[in-house]
């Protein structure tokens, strides 16, 4: 094959790409020499994007345009905290799209988060072409551990966006140990404790030769380094405040360079006891004369800021070893991966709770990448060099009646993998069920989170005793997971992969393949002036022609009419367990809105089925009970 | 890729309802627990789907059918109290597989326990025990776990933990 594949760590505050060539794995710099970019991308007044280091130091003069830790929003729901809690601190504006997605506009443009992924993708495997002198058109993606169903989905959208087929999606600690192991021939059992920007992520592996199998996976998508920065950021904005009666977080451009320059203080920290805060000028009072902050800052200062943080992602580790039925001494090494891992404070912490010495030859900036780019190389030869036996992170469950959830797949279940279990509908001749997907581990549906929904009436009605409906999960080796309802009596079946939350249809996609973004960003070698933005429509991912054909849209779009029908019949007073309700109200347009919209298979959900029905095992089981 | 793996694989792959979680991954019924992840290691190498992505259609679609089966199996097999009722099903002649969410309720209503407990009490000494075990004080691990159990006496995983614990106690001792 003529391109090459290769490895790409799309991370919350920094990428990076890497190859791995005749045995050999490396990263990719840029034409700058940088190992790793920025993950920020800007729009200038001219229309054209910058993409990486460039459009980072254009967060601090032009915030507003520049968007930031796109990870942290992207294959997420726009009423979700997460979501909120960026609305509140982020520069740039987050609108809502379709289907309670995500956008982001950009003087007075509207994309999507894959869409802005997919800059930074196209950017890396640009990088990866010109300097290997070869076509990239394949990758190794990796996500955190942690990520749902729904970010995957939406990672793998990016990609397709920026012209890439994706050979895996790869979770980042396994990454991380591939890169660690292979081709070592080891008999170990490690821990990988990877603290990025955004994300932690624990996952215990046990290596065997070229086996990496994943005994347990944790983590919490809302713990980074971002929240290490946000504790600088805190301590600086009120001591200003304290001082000067001047609330820096309500200006813009300063708490911009705030942010920056909490950052590089962090990093600065990485490497010495202790750093200064200097920002002259940072704002101008209400007498006219500007203010300046300077403040130096010990990294036992910084330590005790930090301690509840560093303590937090100790939990998380608890409950990966207890998963995984291993206790620290039965671990024969621990590796640290993501910037935030150079702090002392964390590498002291680290090295008391799991006993060992973090492996000392790991980059934690770059061994996510040189996993990914190891497992392109294997998974393109004709016989792989690894195999990386994976997990799904959390208990992905189906909810029925009485706002409860019923597992279908528990939480660190080797994937791929399919079950299936049987429900009944909850009233006699109920004609439509609503099939809920939620990931998390409560048994209390609304207390997880809630992946996407569709509806299933191609079944035949009769009383509720003898209805019986075949919800099957499958989850692929990319951990992406495919729904299926099923009337076992006809075989009828209906189906759908949980995209709704990415906001792209097929046909969405479709059209931004058309539209050739690449064509506007601006490569690293050229002038701005080479390049004159196209005609695009303002919102036009937001606008894509519901009619056009796809296959998503689609199945989605003939659920949304039958569901309309069969509201009337079955949406009676029988119905008031209403879990769903609550949960999507918040952000669910009107009941009066056009049907044919994706929104109201979200919104008009009556609460419809089903209990779980015992198969004939359990009943051959209570038998035994009981005799 | 070799010949013979491909032919097993189509001829497995339509009959993989016939076959238990033990001949799947080529094991022995009374096979001890640690012999079971090298069998599901051995299982992965061969029908896995990274090590047919570039065979015909239906080669890959027959290696996916089986991979995922043995992902089930070692679900079940890999914990000593779901295997445990596994195996009975199968000496009472049931189906040759069972819903990993089923067999979870089984094992929770059998041990009329959810695992790390159902009372406060017995919570609070299995969390102790825990951290015990994390220190390396099996002494303390063992009897926490005692405790836990007093409190809970039908739970295996509480028995389990201290079977290991007591283990590693005596294992110290001799040392």
């Amino acid at each position: 094959m003529a391109d090459i594949a290769v490895g790409i760590d799309l991370g919350t505050s920094n990428s990076c790409v890497a190859v791995s060539q005749d045995g050999q794995a490396r990263v990719i710099p840029n034409a700058y020499g940088e190992s790793t970019i920025a993950s920020v991308v800007h729009l200038d007044p001219e229309g054209c994007v910058s993409v990486g280091n460039d459009a980072r130091a254009a967060a601090i003069r032009d915030p507003e345009n520049t968007i930031v830790s796109a990870k942290r929003l992207i294959g997420r729901y726009f009423f979700s905290e997460e979501v909120a809690k960026a609305r509140s601190i982020c520069a740039y504006e987050i609108v809502e799209g379709d289907n309670h997605s995500i956008r982001v506009r950009i003087r007075d443009e509207v994309w999507s988060l894959p869409e802005v992924s997919a800059m930074l993708l196209r950017e890396l495997a640009q990088t990866a072409a010109s300097q290997l002198q070869s076509e990239v058109k394949r990758a190794v993606i990796t996500v955190p551990a942690y990520f749902n169903d729904n970010q995957r989905q939406a990672t793998v959208d990016a990609a397709r966006i920026a012209g890439l087929e994706v050979l895996r999606v790869l979770n980042e600690p396994t990454a991380a140990a591939l890169a660690y192991g292979f081709g070592r021939d080891l008999d170990q059992r490690l821990a990988i404790y990877d603290l990025g920007g955004g994300t932690f992520d624990v996952s215990v592996l046990d290596i065997r030769g070229e086996v990496f199998e994943v005994l347990a996976t944790s983590g919490d998508t809302f713990l980074g380094g971002d929240d290490f920065d946000d504790r600088i950021i805190d301590l600086v904005a009120d001591e200003f405040q304290a001082a000067e009666g001047i609330n820096l977080r309500n200006d813009r451009a300063a708490l911009e360079q705030l942010k920056f320059a909490a950052e590089s203080a962090k990093n600065e920290l990485s490497i010495q006891d202790e750093t200064e805060i200097r920002l002259p000028g940072i704002i101008v009072g209400p007498d006219g004369e500007p203010r300046s902050i300077q403040r130096t800052l010990t990294a036992d200062e910084f330590s005790s800021l930090v301690k509840d943080l560093v303590q937090r992602t100790f939990k998380v580790c608890d409950e990966a070893l207890q998963r995984a039925g291993v206790v620290a001494q039965d671990l024969d090494g621990v590796i640290l991966v993501g910037g935030p891992t150079r702090l002392p404070v964390i590498r002291e912490a680290v090295r008391q709770y799991f006993q060992h010495e973090p492996k000392g030859d790991v980059d934690p900036d770059e061994v996510v990448a040189l996993g990914a780019a190891i497992h392109a190389a294997s998974l393109s030869e004709e016989e792989p060099a690894a195999f990386l036996l994976d997990v799904t992170p959390r208990t992905l469950q189906v909810g029925v009646a009485g706002g409860l959830a019923e597992p279908v797949i528990e939480r660190n279940t080797p994937i791929p993998i399919e079950q299936t279990r049987v429900f009944t509908t909850l009233e006699d001749h109920q004609e439509s069920v609503a099939v809920r997907v939620y990931q998390g581990e409560s048994r209390e549906a609304e207390e997880n989170e809630l992946l996407g929904e569709f509806e299933f009436s191609d079944f035949q009605t009769g009383p509720r005793s003898e209805v019986s409906i075949e919800v099957g999960f499958d989850i692929d080796a990319d951990g992406i997971l495919n729904v299926r309802a099923k009337d076992p009596r006809t075989g009828q079946e209906a189906s759908s992969r949980m995209t709704l939350s990415s906001g792209l249809s097929e046909a969405e996609i479709q059209a931004l393949l058309d539209r050739d973004v690449a064509a506007r960003t601006r490569a690293d070698t050229e002038s701005p002036s080479n390049l004159s933005p196209p005609p695009l429509p303002v919102g036009s991912s937001a606008e894509t022609d519901p009619d056009t054909p796809g296959e998503l849209a689609e199945g989605e779009s003939v659920d949304t009419i039958e569901l309309a029908e069969c509201e009337d019949v079955a949406g009676a007073e029988g119905f008031e367990l209403g879990s769903g309700e609550e949960d999507l109200s918040s952000g669910v347009s009107s009941p009066d809105l056009e049907p044919g919209a994706q929104e109201v298979s979200l919104a008009n959900d009556k609460e419809i089925v089903g209990v779980h029905e015992p198969s004939a095992s359990d009943s051959r089981e209570d038998e035994e009970d009981r005799s | 890729m070799d010949d013979a793996v491909a032919a097993e694989i189509r001829t497995l792959a339509p009959r993989v309802d016939d076959l238990d979680y033990y001949e799947l991954l080529c094991l022995p019924r009374d096979a001890p627990g640690r012999e079971v992840r090298g069998a599901y290691h051995a299982a992965s190498r061969r029908f896995h789907p990274d090590a047919h992505r570039r065979q015909e259609t239906d080669l890959r679609e027959a290696s996916s059918v089986i991979s995922k089966r043995v992902c089930e199996a070692y679900s079940v097999l890999r914990d000593p109290l779901r295997r445990k009722v596994y195996d009975e099903l199968l000496e009472q002649g049931g189906d040759t597989r069972i819903p990993l969410g089923n067999i979870e309720e089984q094992v929770s209503r059998r041990n009329r326990v959810s695992r790390g407990g159902i009372t406060a009490q017995g919570q609070q000494f299995y969390g102790r025990a825990i951290a015990d075990m994390q220190r390396e004080d099996w002494a303390a691990a063992a009897r926490n776990l005692q405790t836990a159990l007093a409190f809970e006496p039908s739970n295996a995983d509480f028995q389990n933990r201290l079977e290991d614990a007591q283990a590693r106690l005596s294992a110290q001792e001799t040392r």
